[in-house]
């Protein structure tokens, strides 16, 4: 696992807090190399001769395959285990920021007042969407939304130390690599493209809003969350790094930027984590926000083709509080962003990946790239607002 | 470790996450053990981890041979501080039975993942 680069806002782990956490790490990979891809071996070799035996077919979909698999005693252990896995992997990082969180919260202030790079905007009159309030969003504690003191930044610290844990370091150093690889498929394909103003949708820390503000330094970027400790946070990390991001908390389903405002609207792993009435209004307000001419990017979890690597994908579903993600399994993105403004020539599925190891992949060895929805929004007239 | 003092006024954050939690096994006590004993495993990790540190430590200045480790025993500072050590290790080993209180007693008592995907897959034109 690459060690996190540190910044001013990472917050310090003792000895025996990073052999915690390190422990995890090592639980986790080898869930994810050894015993996960043993979950494959049993259902080909066991379960599903088994089901065929029974019902003289294969199992129609992932619902199928999980209900068969539940009562499967190696899937049973892989499960509980790969449960309690996340279970400590918060414990291990809440542990380190608990027991400096005055000094972080301070820390924040400081980095926010003196360096001021960039702005914060916070609305505490905004309503956290009940997506985020029902359940403890991947079993975090407090979600990404909870204050456990004035001006609390412990959510955004308590993710920014677990991600690396969570993916096996996959994320690199800064955590951004979902960022880089939007960023670099967009150069890829576009390679003229100069925005001058881009909006990151569910930016929480900042994290994958970073690479855009990197890749175009000209650009006015902006950053929106419903969270206020991760943005505070995120805030903070940027001023540390020295890079001025725009950070307010908002909804992404309504948020108070002008019509055409933004030339790049991008998210990265967020749609997956709000609702079937919330994800069309989000669609249609990245339609609404940009400017002719202008390009939506949004970067998802890959959820599986056949019906076993979506069951398997769907394990966060329903072990993890990612209560909305099984509804994304097979879901007409594309169709979507057209029912939400976008014209049907104009939007379609790609997909970026990274290398990744079996240890960093969580569910087994199949395939892992992350699926893009591109929505574009024609040029008007003739102007050429993107080049 | 959470056996470590803490600075300034610092309220405890929460380690048990809002939502029900599964059942795996067919006796529930199966899954309380099971997370038990990962637990005690970094328990034992962490502790071999810090041994080894020390150790290693110590030979590199040449400080002590492996003999004055066995004949060493606590004074009160140093046995209270073991004991603060022990209790905090027993609580995290325990905790799994935490959620068990949480989901009987907690004061909006968690929703199953079915009915709550049920509710954020609704149609979004029927819930107009
Ligand atoms: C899995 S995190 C991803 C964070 C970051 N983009 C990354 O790549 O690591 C999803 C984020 O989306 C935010 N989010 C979810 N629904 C939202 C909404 N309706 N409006 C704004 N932010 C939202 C959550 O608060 C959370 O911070």
């Amino acid at each position: 696992m690459p060690a996190p680069a540190p910044h001013a806002m990472l917050p310090e782990v003792a000895h025996d807090e990073m052999a915690a956490q390190d422990f995890v790490a090592t639980l986790r990979a080898h869930l994810a190399s050894r015993v996960a891809p043993g979950v494959a071996r049993i259902y080909e070799h066991r379960a599903l001769p088994r089901f065929r035996a029974e019902h003289q077919r294969d199992p129609a979909d992932r619902h199928e395959v999980r209900r068969l698999m539940s009562t499967d005693g190696y899937y049973q252990f892989w499960s509980a285990l790969q449960r309690r896995s996340q279970e400590m992997m918060w414990e291990s990082v809440i542990e380190p920021v608990e027991r400096r969180h005055g000094e972080l919260v301070e820390r924040a202030r400081r980095l926010a007042g003196e360096t001021g790079c960039g702005s914060l905007r916070l609305d505490e009159t905004l309503e956290i969407p009940r997506y985020h309030t029902a359940v403890d969003i991947h079993l975090q504690p407090g979600g990404y939304h909870s204050d456990f003191r004035a001006d609390d930044v412990a959510a955004g610290a308590i993710y920014d130390t677990a991600l690396p844990i969570y993916l096996g370091g996959a994320l690199g150093a800064r955590n951004d690599a979902l960022g880089q690889i939007l960023v670099g498929y967009l150069r890829a394909r576009w390679p003229d493209i100069r925005p001058r103003r881009i909006l990151d949708m569910g930016c929480a820390i900042g994290n994958c809003t970073l690479p855009w503000a990197e890749a175009f330094p000209d650009a006015e970027v902006h950053g929106i969350d419903v969270g206020a400790p991760v943005l505070r946070y995120a805030h903070a990390r940027a001023s540390a790094l020295g890079m001025p991001v725009h950070f307010s908390q908002q909804n992404a389903e309504a948020t108070d930027f002008a019509d055409g405002s933004f030339d790049l609207v991008v998210s990265h792993i967020m749609l997956h984590e709000t609702s079937a009435k919330a994800l069309p209004r989000i669609l249609a307000e990245s339609h609404r926000l940009l400017a002719p001419g202008g390009l939506m990017l949004h970067l998802e979890i890959p959820r599986g083709d056949t019906p076993f690597e979506q069951f398997m994908f769907d394990w966060e579903t329903y072990n993890n509080n990612e209560t909305f993600a099984g509804y994304m399994t097979g879901l007409d993105l594309p169709a979507l962003a057209c029912r939400a403004g976008f014209q049907t020539e104009y939007c379609r599925i790609e997909r970026g990946g990274m290398d990744m190891e079996t240890g960093q992949k969580n569910y087994g060895d199949h395939e892992f790239t992350f699926p893009i929805l591109v929505g574009e929004k024609p040029q008007a007239v003739s102007a050429s607002a993107r080049a | 470790m959470s056996d470590m003092p803490k600075s300034g006024n610092t309220a405890a954050l929460p380690r048990v996450s809002k939502g029900k939690r599964p059942q795996y096994f067919a006796d529930p006590a199966t899954d309380k053990l099971l997370s038990m004993v990962v637990t005690l495993m970094s328990e034992l990790s962490v502790t071999r981890d810090r041994l080894d540190s020390v150790e290693r430590l110590l030979a590199h200045h040449g400080v002590l041979d492996q003999s004055e480790v066995e004949g060493y025993r606590p004074d009160a500072e140093a046995a209270a501080a073991r004991e603060q050590r022990r209790a905090a290790a027993t609580a995290r080993i325990f905790r799994i039975l935490d959620n068990e209180l949480n989901e009987t007693l907690g004061p909006d008592a968690p929703r199953t993942y079915e009915e709550l995907a049920r509710e954020f897959a609704a149609d979004p034109s029927e819930r107009r």
